[in-house]
């Protein structure tokens, strides 16, 4: 008798992405094996260059790994062609990046209901509404991003993130452009995403506190993950990545070395 | 103040492309006005002894000083608003400039210096084309206009006065765009960057009504007075360059004819089924109105200046079938106005709509980060192209009433002309396919830097 699979809201299987040809190739993603449960929140960490970045552009769509397989709430989105991808973006991806990503010339009220509009739908504006409520933010709904704060505006990117209700929110240091204490702000938000709303989050962060936001932290070092922490704490995520960053640094030096 | 400079010169060195605009409207700029200077130089120089002397001399002075004069009007105006654009653009690297300390004084000094260096290149190199086209010019009138023993005899008077002049207006527009990046205060400017208000200064407000005041009253005078006199050219004189006035100061006030008219033509093209392509570029059209508004306002002009110029050399050559001994010279002068505005608005439009989209790809990126397929994020600049068409349409044609009801009027056709009305859809159909042209060559050459990284197959 096998378990019954567990329902993943992201599934990445051996997934590769590698840069250039040759002997000059850089492995950015090499067989990268994880599975993100429906409904957690898990942090992904790694010193500089470890592949989360690219780790998460191909599980958006937004990039193409060059080998393995993508798949998103059980759907296997590997070889969908380009319209196809931009659809999984907008209806089935949620991205928050580390620099907003807003429009500019649209109201914070309009940046959170582009999806919809994008996918050819008046958004609903109750609930778009109620999502800038939820940001905290709805008293600024007509605001053009250059009148709000850094803070202000990535809470627009969650609101906007959240909008089609998708399948996975995924958020390239979120808190990278702010200070600690707006930082705090935005984490608390995305893990109310995650225990009231019952979205599935990860969440790539350079920072221990930050990853003692989530369920669980993952940690990527070389393209490949290197290690896993249940129910972190600060100072465990901080160990550990002291360790990663003085081994990718002791590397580094051999390689200079040499 | 070296030092500023120094930066200055890096600055463009890594800006080159975002100058090649400015580069272009300058050089070519400079060849145009400079052409006809060097008539006025060369009528200047006719010796006391030259045949036909005095009608030359007056021929070639009314060719280079009202045509190159009209002439220069527009080609200043597109300079202007090349130049102001470019200096527009760096706005948000200003912006980071002055965050790192550089007072709003240095902010300017850079963009102006930078203005300075691009025009001088462009204006000398104008010139000494110039010098050559000046000579054609000159040969293609002799035999017709003048004698053909007319020789050619302008230096570096002429073509220096016109390097100046263009010159001179690329600082100027410079300095205005500068003092308008550097208002606010440093934080602010990083920030509005990306949405500017945009509110228009009052002195261009005036400017524009000054000329749109200048080209009706032309019109009044025209059917007023003029219409009545026994020189059948003196309607034309008085009606002749109405349409390029007004259509001039419609094009200044391009940046409120956007932000009024966008949302309305926006729901219609939204109704059309953009996919949120519409709805996009009616809120990019109207919260960003003067970016879009550099490409709107050569639209306005050529439009304004074909329709309103060909429109009258049509009732001309009808109500005046054998023409008088001037005919030849006039239809000559007529033609080089509509070819040298036409030309010079076309090569504005698409100018100004690549460097528009260009210094958008970011933006446009982000668009396909949202789940905009790269269909939609194309048609979202298309919608903004149909947008800039059918404002600058329906005021070109606007501004072309100011040539086309007094003229109309004056050679007894009544206020609208008895035939060849299908000149005015025919430019129309020019200028749209001109503009969604554009759009599709700037969408295309854009997406290639926006898209172009990440949709590289995997290897
Ligand atoms: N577009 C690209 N072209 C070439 N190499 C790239 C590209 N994007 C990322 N890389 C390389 O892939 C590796 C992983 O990058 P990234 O995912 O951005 O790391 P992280 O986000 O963990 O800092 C790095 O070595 C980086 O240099
Ligand atoms: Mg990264």
């Amino acid at each position: 008798m096998t378990a019954p699979p567990v329902p993943f809201a992201l599934e990445a299987q051996g997934l590769t992405r590698t840069f250039g040809a040759g002997t000059g190739a850089v492995y950015a993603l090499d067989g990268v094996d994880l599975g993100f449960p429906r409904g957690t929140f898990t942090a992904v960490m790694g010193p500089s260059g470890s592949g989360k970045s690219t780790f998460l552009s191909c599980a958006a769509g937004i990039d193409r790994p060059s080998g393995g397989r993508v798949l998103v709430a059980g759907t296997d989105v590997t070889d969908w062609d380009e319209d196809r991808r931009s659809r999984l973006r907008r209806e089935r991806i949620g991205f928050v990046f580390q620099d907003f990503q807003l429009m500019p010339y649209l109201t914070a009220e309009q940046n959170v209901g582009l999806p919809p509009r994008l996918a050819g739908r008046r958004p609903d504006r109750a609930r778009v509404r109620g999502l800038l409520d939820l940001v905290g933010l709805a008293d600024r709904a007509h605001h053009l991003p250059g009148r709000l704060s850094g803070g202000q505006r990535q809470r627009v990117a969650i609101a906007r993130a959240l909008v089609t209700d998708p399948a996975v929110v995924l958020a390239d240091e979120p808190t990278g452009a702010l200070d600690s204490a707006t930082a705090r702000d935005v984490l608390a938000l995305l893990r109310a995403c995650v225990d009231e709303l019952g979205q599935t989050v990860v969440m790539v962060t350079h920072d221990p506190v930050a990853a003692a936001y989530a369920d669980a932290v993952v940690f990527l070092a070389d393209g490949r993950v290197a290690g896993r922490i249940e129910a972190p704490t600060a100072d465990a995520v901080a160990a550990r990545a002291a360790h990663l960053d003085d081994r990718a640094a002791h590397l580094d030096e051999r390689a200079v070395r040499r | 103040m070296s030092g500023m400079t120094g930066l200055a010169l890096r600055s463009l060195r890594h800006r080159m492309t975002a100058q090649v605009a400015t580069f272009l409207a300058v050089l070519l700029g400079t060849t145009l006005i400079g052409s006809f200077a060097t008539l006025v130089e060369t009528a200047l120089a006719l010796g006391p002894a030259a045949p036909d002397r005095d009608a030359d001399r007056e021929t070639l002075i009314i060719m280079g000083a009202v045509v190159g004069g009209w002439g220069s009007l527009i080609v200043l105006f597109s300079v202007a608003s090349t130049v102001g654009l470019t200096a527009a653009r760096r706005a948000g690297e200003i912006g980071l400039l002055r965050v790192l300390g550089a007072t709003p004084r240095q902010a300017r000094r850079l963009i102006r210096r930078e203005a300075l260096a691009v025009a001088v290149l462009g204006a000398l190199a104008g010139a000494v084309l110039a010098a050559g086209t000046g000579w054609l010019l000159l040969d293609l009138l002799r035999g017709h206009s003048v004698s053909a023993s007319v020789e050619y005899a302008a230096g570096p008077a002429s073509l220096g006065a016109a390097a100046g002049l263009v010159v001179l207006t690329s600082v100027a527009a410079a300095a205005v765009a500068a003092r308008r990046s550097t208002r606010a205060p440093a934080g602010v400017t990083l920030r509005d960057s990306d949405a500017e208000t945009g509110r228009m200064r009052w002195y261009r407000v005036v400017a524009a009504l000054v000329l749109i005041a200048y080209g009706v009253g032309g019109g009044v005078v025209t059917i007023t007075v003029t219409a009545n006199s026994d020189d059948p050219y003196a309607a034309m004189q008085t009606s002749g360059s109405c349409s390029i006035l007004v259509g001039l100061g419609l094009a200044l006030l391009a940046p409120l004819l956007l932000r009024w008219l966008a949302a309305p033509l926006a729901g219609l093209i939204t109704g059309l089924g953009g996919q949120g392509a519409g709805y996009l570029a009616a809120y990019n059209a109207r919260r960003r109105a003067h970016r879009l508004a550099a490409v709107l306002a050569p639209v306005i002009v050529l439009t304004s200046a074909a329709i309103g110029t060909l429109m009258l050399v049509s009732i001309d050559t009808r109500t005046l079938p054998g023409g008088t001994e001037d005919s030849d010279t006039i239809n000559l002068l007529n033609n080089v106005v509509v070819g040298m505005a036409s030309l010079f608005a076309a090569i504005m439009v698409v100018n100004a709509f690549a460097a528009c989209v260009a210094d958008r790809w970011a933006e446009l990126r982000r668009l396909w980060l949202m789940g905009a397929t790269p269909t939609q994020v194309r048609r979202s600049v298309m919608a903004e192209a149909g947008v800039v068409a059918v404002v600058g349409l329906v005021f070109g044609a606007l501004g072309s009433l100011a040539t086309v009801i007094p003229f109309s009027v004056a050679r007894d056709e009544g206020v609208v002309p008895d035939a060849q009305l299908w000149i005015a859809p025919l430019v129309a159909s020019v200028v749209v396919l001109l503009t969604l042209g554009s759009g599709r060559f700037a969408a295309r050459a854009t997406m290639r830097t926006a898209l172009g990284e990440v949709r590289r197959p995997a290897t």
